[in-house]
């Protein structure tokens, strides 16, 4: 195999990579906000369904949650989950979003919570003394500010997606790294993997460029 | 709840004893090799979840027949022998950074000729292709359209990417689904997510002893020879270790040793003089 | 109830704020024991008292961010609260409570402006968005509120810009925005340094000439003296003593209200 030919076959890996990676995002950030709705609802059984559900979500392997949500259907009620497909998209894929999104989102709900939490109350005496609705108070005034303050610890969470996409080749997608181990494999060479590390340090550099340009916009105020 | 923290702790101290035994691998080199005195260390490389020839058997421990024989060849030669379990897709950066000796984990020699120093062959491999009872797939020539299932980083994927082996016929799959591990593939093959699997017939066997329902192909894809891979050069332990096989061979170890996995037995391919 | 107040107008006789019989219980600590307080339009009320008297809780009930465990609050002519004979307290159905609370402003302690916004947006957004009122009127009103709190250069400055001060006068000129018929001050310059106190003061004493019904807690016993037609003190969740500034700082008929006045000008 040819530098330039592996190169290439990486960079497919890599597009699929960013594919898996831009998909988690958009599911499971707005996701996450629906989690912690949930955590904070004044309906115990939903909130503590909620608890149960982020406690499993961080507290096991994603390679794990990956298999479980590919195979479980299989095992639970023998379906032949290896023939479904839903719009076309193989389940595989389908069981990959679904573990990769709700991973996160249970990531993200805590750190979303952890932002509400540490907002003073009387930012919502304020709001509700001039008379705002709670989704005025919430949309308006609470959520800019709290986005402010959960940005770092989003960036962080966002940086370890980069990389967890890795393990999406448990159920044969073949993003970057599955290819760099294959060709590595196949070619007894090592540069696959420095390709492969290279990709992610640049993809996280742009990630981390964005998140800091996101900052940056809102350092107006304090 | 006891139990949920015993086994919680347990899995703690393997992962401890594991840092240790890598660290340990890590800081001996082989440089002491036949020194009077000190015994010499002979650090077994291989991937612990490769059956049945290296493997966590059914007692948790590390074993195999890779495992066994190699011990049998140390005991031979004189040699303490360390188990170094390493992430196959590492295999190679293991070897050259001198954390172990060998790569002595079923490892096919066959296109890998000028890679390494390598042994005497021990044991054939065939790479078969394994469908359920129920399939339709008869020949070969019928897996056109069908998604067939590989591991990476195994003699059979090599086979199917490679130009002079089976390249063609993967270029009739609808797709080649590259698995971690065969285990997983063979999860795959069960829920119908892909339609076969290309897999040496030793770990194939293994697979299908303890799931009934599934067989290969009476065609074969193809097949090579397992040997040992030393660091391109060191043609002395090489030979150390060839000879210690010879004599295994020999007084009959080989065979005990083969005996006890009889899914691979058939295939292995040394015999004492005058049984060819 | 005595008002001497010498300048009573015709609609001021009209009742803003009628509270009764007030009482409110954190845990097993009574904190108000029957209050009943009255504000007639126009009037300027400072609730004085030592830490811990229930007077920042009064104007919470008031104001509905804490509730009561007992009593009636009215403003104007619609009933907020009442509590049934079984001892039952029961709120006015939500949209009443919506039209009820835009009766009142509260100007805290803490400010608590929004960071985010700047400072005309601070002012302009409740009256855009929650009496969904026209844009160019409503920011013509915040820069002439601005203009009067002296902050018209200020408009686009953030929060976190402005001095204590400022940024006190931003929350007024923001209550003020919503029009409200009565005006809570919940110690509004304790957070302050004593120069900055001064120019809230300011504002709060205009506000009085010009007839803004407000009812002020405050530990500023010379402005309190000043600025108000009425002196409530309060201790240990009761209304101690009530009247003319003049009657309760300088001639208190109770025994606690001297003690309390005695400490305080001890203090200072």
């Amino acid at each position: 195999m040819t530098f330039p030919t592996m190169l290439m076959t990486m960079a497919s890996g890599m597009l699929r990579t960013i594919l898996l990676f831009i998909l988690t995002l958009l599911g499971s950030i707005p996701f996450g906000m629906l989690v912690v709705a949930c955590k904070k609802s004044k309906f115990k059984p939903l909130a503590w369904l909620t608890e149960i559900y982020i406690a499993i979500m961080r507290g096991t392997p994603l390679m794990l949650q990956l298999l479980v949500w590919y195979f479980g259907p299989a095992y639970l009620f023998g379906w032949k989950v290896g023939k479904f497909s839903i719009f076309g998209l193989e389940y595989r894929f389908i069981a990959l979003l679904i573990g990769f999104v709700l991973n996160y989102a249970a990531y993200f709900a805590e750190i979303y919570r952890s932002g509400i939490d540490s907002m003073p109350v009387g930012q919502y005496e304020a709001a509700e003394i001039l008379g705002y609705s709670k989704p005025q108070t919430f949309f308006g005034i609470i959520l800019p500010q709290v986005v402010k303050r959960v940005l770092p610890a989003v960036t962080n969470e966002v940086i370890t997606l980069v990389k967890d996409t890795s393990l999406a080749s448990i159920l044969t997608y073949e993003e970057v790294f599955s290819l760099a181990k294959q060709i590595s494999a196949s070619q007894t060479s090592f540069l696959p993997f420095v390709v492969a590390g290279v990709f992610y340090f640049i993809a996280n550099y742009v990630v981390a460029w964005i998140m800091k340009a996101l900052e940056k916009s809102m350092q107006y105020y304090k | 709840m006891k139990k949920i923290l015993a086994i919680g702790l347990s899995v703690l101290m393997t992962a401890f004893l594991f840092a240790g035994c890598t660290k340990q691998a890590g800081s001996t080199t082989s440089e002491a090799q036949n020194t009077s005195g000190e015994k010499f260390v002979f650090k077994h490389g291989f991937d612990l979840d490769y059956p049945p020839y290296s493997y966590r058997n059914d007692d948790g421990e590390m074993g195999g027949f890779d495992v066994e024989l190699c011990q049998a060849v140390c005991e031979y030669n004189g040699w303490d022998y360390q188990p170094v379990p390493f992430n196959w897709d590492a295999k190679d950066a293991e070897l050259s950074a001198g954390n172990c000796d060998c790569i002595w984990s079923g490892f096919t020699r066959n296109g890998r000729e000028d890679d390494y120093t390598w042994s005497i062959s021990y044991s054939d491999n065939t790479q078969m292709i394994m469908v359920p009872d129920d399939s339709d797939i008869k020949t070969l020539a019928d897996l056109e359209g069908k998604v067939v299932g590989v591991q990476t980083a195994t003699s059979a994927y090599d086979l199917l990417n490679d130009e002079e082996g089976q390249l063609e016929l993967k270029n009739t799959f609808k797709d080649l689904k590259v698995y971690d591990t065969y285990t997983i593939a063979f999860n795959d093959l069960q829920v119908g997510g892909i339609d076969a699997i290309a897999i040496d017939v030793t770990s194939g066997n293994f697979l299908m002893n303890s799931n009934k329902g599934y067989h290969f192909l009476d065609d074969v894809l193809g097949s090579e020879q397992y040997a040992i891979g030393f660091r391109k050069g060191e043609e002395e332990l090489c030979e150390q270790v060839n000879q210690a096989l010879l004599a295994l061979v020999e007084n009959g170890t080989y065979d005990q040793i083969g005996q006890k996995y009889p899914d691979i037995y058939e295939y292995l391919c040394l015999k004492p003089e005058g049984q060819e | 109830m005595a008002n001497t107040n010498m300048e009573i107008e015709n609609n001021q006789d009209k009742i803003v704020l009628k509270m009764e019989n007030i009482h409110k219980r954190f845990g097993h600590l009574e904190v108000l024991e029957g209050i009943d307080l009255t504000v007639k339009h126009g009037e300027v009320i400072s609730i004085i008292g030592p830490s811990g008297s229930g007077k920042s809780t009064l104007l919470r009930c008031a104001t509905f961010l804490e509730s009561i465990d007992k009593g009636e609050i009215v403003y104007l002519d619609k009933k907020a609260v009442t509590t049934s004979n079984s001892g039952k307290v029961i709120y006015s159905p939500k949209a009443e409570m919506k039209e009820i609370k835009q009766y009142f402003g509260l100007v805290f302690q803490q400010f608590n402006l929004f960071p985010h916004w700047s400072v005309l947006q601070n002012v302009m957004d409740a009256p855009l968005k929650v009496l969904k009122r026209d844009k160019k009127e409503v920011e013509a009103e915040a820069r002439v509120l601005l203009e009067r709190m002296g902050l018209a250069d200020k408009a686009d400055s953030y929060p976190c810009n402005l001095s204590g001060g400022q940024q006190q006068r931003v929350a007024i000129a923001r209550a003020l925005a919503m029009k409200p018929e009565i005006l809570f001050f919940d110690e509004p310059t304790s957070a302050l340094d004593p120069e900055l106190t001064i120019e809230v003061l300011k504002i709060i004493r205009k506000l009085a000439e010009e007839k803004m019904t407000m009812v002020i807690v405050t530990h500023e016993m010379s402005f309190a003296r000043a600025v108000s037609n009425r002196v409530i003190f309060m201790d240990g969740g009761f209304i101690v003593e009530q009247g003319d500034p003049e009657q309760v700082f300088g001639n208190p008929s109770r025994d606690r209200t001297k003690q309390f006045l005695k400490s305080y000008s001890e203090q200072a």
